[in-house]
């Protein structure tokens, strides 16, 4: 570990995560921008690991990302805390671009060299989280579990997989390219092998683009511009407001700016879905497959007025935008982070296609969030098109503000 | 069996009067491997003299070669030499009381001798792959063919499915016989070889690389799930070539040494819960979780067998 590792400033409480990913470095000084066709895509950076937040929650749409839900085994809180550190040093050195030492050559090297002897920067950044089972008796943490988490329930239409769903340990970690996420991958498993086996895995992907005003920046895999309506990342004060877990919330202390976080994994059934006619696809979803644009509107920033339409006569009552967020003032509260991805895992039995979304979302409160977006979806239109088949309630730990924190050290304090 | 069929190219084998170079992929493809080398490896399994320029990777995916002036290590090499030998010795005794009731049409006897007969090859399997050829003849599972009917696919496995899946001997005597015979053959070639200080540290490291790829998961014994018999021979082998390095490990790296024997030690405890009789449970009694902590027990044992040779400035 050398000086390297540290080579970012340790963040001032109250700066967030996405803050400092605008003063992030590239390693060669200021991060360029790169023209492809008609998106400008700036060039992967080293993303800061400090911050009052895990930087990768709020950091800027990933091309790549890969969910690994992985278990704690053969640890007591002391193994649970020395793990915690390790995960978090190795974060840390990978995310500023730390050179690994040269060992004698007669050993394994420190690192797998899958992007060369100094990993280039790849906007790398890895979120830790930790799910309900955690808190249960091995670990003495009982009395530390955020209020609402709460192992994934079984809910309408899902088709959950036990073997694909649930976790002690969430590790998300996004890159601008999927050798940069394994790289990752295989790094943090060799620095926890004692103690975590993995649970379940997906791999996914977003269309590399950098946003432009009022367009969404990828599709997801039904062929619909995906976080048209996602809340803005970059804005602090919606993300105090809907994302973080703040003062007032009643969690444990510890958990102050965490997050509840939500992954489904679920599969769309794309054959079905592709013989479906537009009209058809536009309506079970609310807006216009093109423009993206809602269907009472013309271009994409347009925003669905409901109250002009109570029938759903232009935006159908049960489209899939519209069950979502309904857009009154009761329900602003639940809104939430979306940041999911894209999969594609071969074919099944029936030699379908095992495509979909990798659902993810960040939200202050689990039953706000989440639940009660779930709640009205139930039933909706679309669920014939899809089935949610893993994943798992997690809470995504505060980050690391200290120099010599890590990440956990408040929830083992 | 293992199937990893790596061949480095080195310069001398220093292997006295016996150069190792087979593919143990199964015997269709037998002696293959190492071709490349220097044309050593050939299909009778005599390989190329010493010192040619052959390759000195075995099949089991160790090496052979090099020498070191650890006195330390030449004690633990030597003492570990001496306790392969006797597993040899244990193999081919209780090897025969399973060929004999093959050869008795005796199928509840063989079944019962089945899984000790393996025990002692277990044990050594990696180091007994320095001897080309046999690990491929006695122990390769029906995977290496296109079927079982594959007349190449021999051994224990052969017999294995006839007991379990056909509930017969019937046509097993060949099977057994060149059982026995494969097994004597390396005991006559295993006398021509010298281990190195590479060969019992690698060898270590490789029994547990084989625990986790094929017995922590069922496949090695599919029809008898006898596994964990050879999951608990397997780490024995490995544990016995630890502790006769350990003082050296110790000398190098006394952490090190101290986390490998932690990781022994739970891995002994792990499977301790599993044992009955003479030996273990079937694989099917393993519970999820203990199978995960094993595996992250083997994980970390094998994270740090694999610092064993460069710790001790081997290779
Ligand atoms: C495979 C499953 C899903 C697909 C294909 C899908 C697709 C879409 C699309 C195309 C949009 C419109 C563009 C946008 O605003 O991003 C959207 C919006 C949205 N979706 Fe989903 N979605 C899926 C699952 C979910 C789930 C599980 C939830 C939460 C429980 C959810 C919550 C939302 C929300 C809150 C919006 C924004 C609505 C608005 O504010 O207008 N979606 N989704």
């Amino acid at each position: 570990m050398g000086l390297s590792r540290r080579r970012f400033l340790v963040s001032s409480a109250g700066a967030s995560a996405a803050a400092l990913v605008a003063g992030c470095s590239n390693g060669d000084g200021g991060g360029k921008a790169v023209a492809t066709g008609d998106t400008v895509v700036a060039s992967p950076r080293y993303l800061p690991f400090h911050g009052i937040h895990q930087t990768g929650i709020t950091s800027p749409v990933p091309a790549s990302g890969l969910i690994a839900a992985l278990d704690v085994v053969r640890a007591d809180r002391s193994d649970l805390a020395r793990m915690l550190r390790d995960l978090t040093d190795e974060i840390d050195g990978m995310m500023a671009g730390r050179a690994y030492p040269a060992t004698d050559p007669r050993l394994p090297a420190l690192q797998t060299g899958t992007l060369g002897e100094k990993p280039p920067p790849t906007d790398l950044s890895v979120v830790v989280s930790v799910g309900a089972s955690m808190f249960d008796e091995r670990f003495g943490l009982g009395s530390r579990k955020p209020r609402e988490l709460v192992t994934m329930p079984f809910m309408a239409n899902d088709k959950l997989d036990p073997d694909r769903s649930h976790g002690d340990l969430l590790l998300t970690i996004t890159a601008d390219s999927p050798d940069a996420t394994i790289f990752a991958l295989r790094q943090l498993l060799r620095r926890t092998r004692g103690h975590l086996v993995l649970r379940w895995m997906v791999d996914g992907f977003n269309r590399r683009s950098a946003p432009k005003p009022g367009q969404a920046q990828v599709r997801n895999l039904l062929g619909f511009k995906d976080g048209t309506a996602n809340l803005d990342a970059s804005e602090e004060g919606l993300m105090d407001e809907h994302v973080w877990v703040g003062d007032e919330d009643g969690e444990p202390a510890w958990a102050l700016g965490g997050s509840y976080h939500v992954v489904r994994i679920i599969r769309m059934f794309v054959e079905r879905w592709d013989r479906t006619s537009l009209t058809e696809q536009e309506a079970v979803i609310g807006r216009e497959k093109y423009t993206g644009a809602p269907l009472d509107g013309r271009v994409e920033t347009d925003v669905p007025d409901y109250d002009d339409d109570p029938k759903g006569k232009r935006t159908p009552l049960v489209a899939h935008i519209r069950l979502a967020n309904p857009r009154t003032r009761a329900t602003r509260k639940n809104l939430i982070l979306r940041r999911g991805l894209s999969y594609s895992r071969g074919f099944d039995g029936n030699g379908n296609l095992d495509q979909g979304l990798a659902f993810a979302c960040f939200q202050r409160s689990l039953e706000d969030g989440f639940m009660a977006v779930q709640r009205r979806l139930d039933g909706e239109p679309l669920e014939e098109y899809i089935q949610p088949q893993g994943g798992g309630f997690f809470f995504a730990l505060p980050g690391v503000n200290r120099r010599d924190g890590w990440l956990g050290e408040q929830l083992l304090a | 069996m293992k199937r990893l069929a790596s061949c480095t190219l080195v310069v001398a084998a220093l292997v006295s009067a016996f150069s190792s170079c087979a593919s143990d992929d199964g015997a269709n493809v037998r002696g293959t491997s190492c071709g490349a080398s220097s044309g050593s490896g050939s299909a009778s399994g005599s390989g190329s003299g010493a010192g040619s320029g052959s390759c000195a990777s075995s099949g089991s995916g160790i090496s052979n070669q090099g020498s070191t002036d650890n006195v330390k290590v030449n004690e633990a090499v030597a003492a570990y030499d001496q306790w392969v030998r006797d597993q040899i010795d244990g193999l081919l005794e209780k090897t025969k009381v399973f060929t004999d009731a093959v050869r008795a049409n005796d199928v509840a006897a063989a079944k019962a001798a089945f899984a000790p007969s393996r025990e002692n090859w277990e044990a050594i399997e990696p180091i007994a792959g320095l001897v080309p050829d046999i690990d491929g003849a006695v122990d390769s599972r029906v995977d290496d063919f296109a079927s079982v009917n594959d007349p190449k696919f021999t051994g224990w496995h052969r017999l294995e499915y006839l007991l379990w899946e056909k509930g017969t001997t019937d046509g097993g005597t060949p099977f057994a016989d060149e059982l026995d015979a494969e097994l004597m053959k390396l005991k006559t070639e295993f006398a021509k070889v010298k281990l190195t200080p590479i060969a019992v540290a690698q060898g270590s490291a490789e029994l547990i690389e084989e625990v986790s790829e094929g017995k922590i998961t069922g496949e090695e014994d599919r029809y008898s799930h006898t596994d964990l018999w050879d999951f608990a021979a397997n780490v024995a082998g490995a544990e016995k070539a630890f502790e006769l390095l350990k003082p050296a490990v110790n000398a190098a790296d006394a952490d090190l040494a101290a986390d490998l024997e932690s990781d022994f030690d739970d891995i002994d405890a792990a499977l301790a819960k599993y044992e009955e009789g003479e030996g273990y449970q079937s694989y099917e009694a393993l519970s999820k979780a203990d199978k995960g902590d094993m595996q992250a027990i083997l994980g970390s044992l094998s994270e740090n067998l694999a610092k064993v040779p460069g710790v001790l400035k081997l290779g």
